[in-house]
């Protein structure tokens, strides 16, 4: 009755190969593991998906 | 109070001026649970069980409603696969017979591939430009639903039986197991979304890990949907193995083993997989263990354990602890983040375990969707 709606939502984090910088942002569809990705913000290389995980919140 | 000088007559309303009214407030209730205590209990218990089963019911149609809407979005099909997706979730598989139990995982393990062998290439046939990556994904969903069925007519079966019978002890059973059964199906339930999109689940930290140290080697296609890749570490040779991804499968990793086994001597086998934790147990705490880590229905163990004990090959595990749930919904954050921690386990496991100039095969297992090598 007064449990609390819980959704969870998939993230997907991208790790530069030259200079190891980590960020985080929602999954995209077609998004897999070890997949090139965005370019680096700090160095300008192509990052790599190095995770995907789902983070549950309570509504 | 004085407990010594009490009066029973009175207590009980028994004396010959007591209202014969008060008398019928306990006497009746009391003669009303002797004949129809066990009715009561299972009026009481029904209607607990009806609103589980209802719920069964809901996830059954949800599944099998997202698999069809899935179907007619995604691929271009000739003719409308409602009729045959029905027919799919209604395909049931006997078991070989068990009473002379010689060969019997070979019959087993005949029967079910027998079984995905037929389900994929009617699938294919529905859309026969379908991807491989699409079509795994399209299996898994087809799987997922036909089980969420199975389990819907199974338990709700049980619960008319005994409601037919008025037989409360037969109705005892089901209420016990229902709450795992619910834990299960709501698991399958939420597992929808994350195969739907490619994510990769709980159970594929071990090709996770595996993968990963792949990414840089030669792959090759060593058994039907499994992929091999062989690198080095410190002076020994390792062969790397996994299902192939991204698509939601689990390879057949014991063809796979034997096929190398018959190539190369092995010196020992490690396994990285995911395992169902103990209630206590932290969620993605990771344990190492021996004899060969991989679940299903035992086919893929019975012949991996067959081939090292022919071949005297020991076999160590890595599993990363998880609940049934985790294992097949989307991967969490804490699980995700022990794959480095799992690595520098096995290269360490590797330099406690095995001397330079040996090989290894290294068994990354579990599903693969959303996790290529």
């Amino acid at each position: 009755m007064f449990s609390k709606k819980k959704i969870t939502l998939a993230y997907a984090v991208e790790k530069c190969p030259k200079c190891s910088m980590l960020k985080k942002r929602k999954f995209v569809e077609g998004d897999v593991l070890f997949s090139e990705s965005s370019k680096c913000n700090s160095c300008g290389e192509s990052t790599m998906i190095e995770k995907i995980f789902g983070e549950t919140l309570e509504q | 109070m004085d407990f010594t000088n009490l009066d029973f007559d009175q207590l009980f309303g028994m004396k010959d001026d007591t209202n014969p009214l008060m008398m019928l407030v306990w006497i009746l209730p009391i003669i009303l649970f002797v004949f129809y205590g066990q009715r009561i209990q299972l009026y009481v218990t029904s209607s607990e069980l009806k609103k589980g089963i209802k719920k069964l019911d809901s996830f059954r149609e949800e599944s099998r409603d997202e698999l069809i809407d899935y179907l007619k979005k995604n691929m271009k099909l000739d003719v409308d696969p409602v009729k045959k997706i029905d027919q799919f979730l209604d395909y049931f598989t006997i078991m070989p017979v068990d009473m002379d139990p010689n060969g019997i995982v070979d019959k087993v393990q005949h029967t079910v591939r027998a079984r995905e062998d037929y389900t994929r290439e009617h699938l294919k046939s529905l859309s026969p430009q379908i991807s491989d990556f699409e079509l795994a994904k399209v299996q898994t969903l087809l799987e997922i639903a036909s089980s969420l069925q199975m389990i819907y007519k199974i338990i709700n079966h049980m619960f008319l039986t005994a409601k037919k019978q008025n037989n409360y002890p037969l109705i005892l059973p089901l209420q016990m197991i229902l709450p795992f059964i619910m834990e299960q199906a709501v698991a399958m339930k939420d597992a929808i979304p994350a195969f739907k999109s490619g994510q990769p689940v709980g159970d594929g930290i071990g090709p996770m890990v595996v993968g990963k140290m792949m990414l840089e080697c030669t792959k090759e296609t060593v058994s039907f949907q499994t992929v091999l890749a062989k690198t080095d570490f410190e002076d020994r040779t390792l062969f790397l193995l996994k299902a192939e991804g991204p698509g939601s499968t689990v390879g057949r990793p014991a063809d796979a083993l034997d096929v190398i086994t018959s190539d190369s001597k092995i010196d020992a086998i490690i396994m990285i997989d995911a395992a169902l934790k103990m209630e206590g147990e932290d969620s993605a705490s990771i344990a190492r263990g021996f004899g060969a880590a991989i679940g299903g229905i035992g086919t893929e163990r019975f012949s991996i354990e067959a081939i090292a004990t022919s071949k005297k090959i020991p076999i160590f595990s890595i599993v990363v602890k998880q609940s049934v749930s985790e294992a097949i919904t989307l991967m969490t954050k804490e699980i995700a983040d022990t794959a480095d921690d799992v690595s520098a386990q096995v290269y360490e496991m590797l330099q406690e375990n095995t001397q330079q100039g040996q090989s290894v095969v290294i068994i990354g297992v579990g599903n693969t969707a959303g996790v290529p090598q």
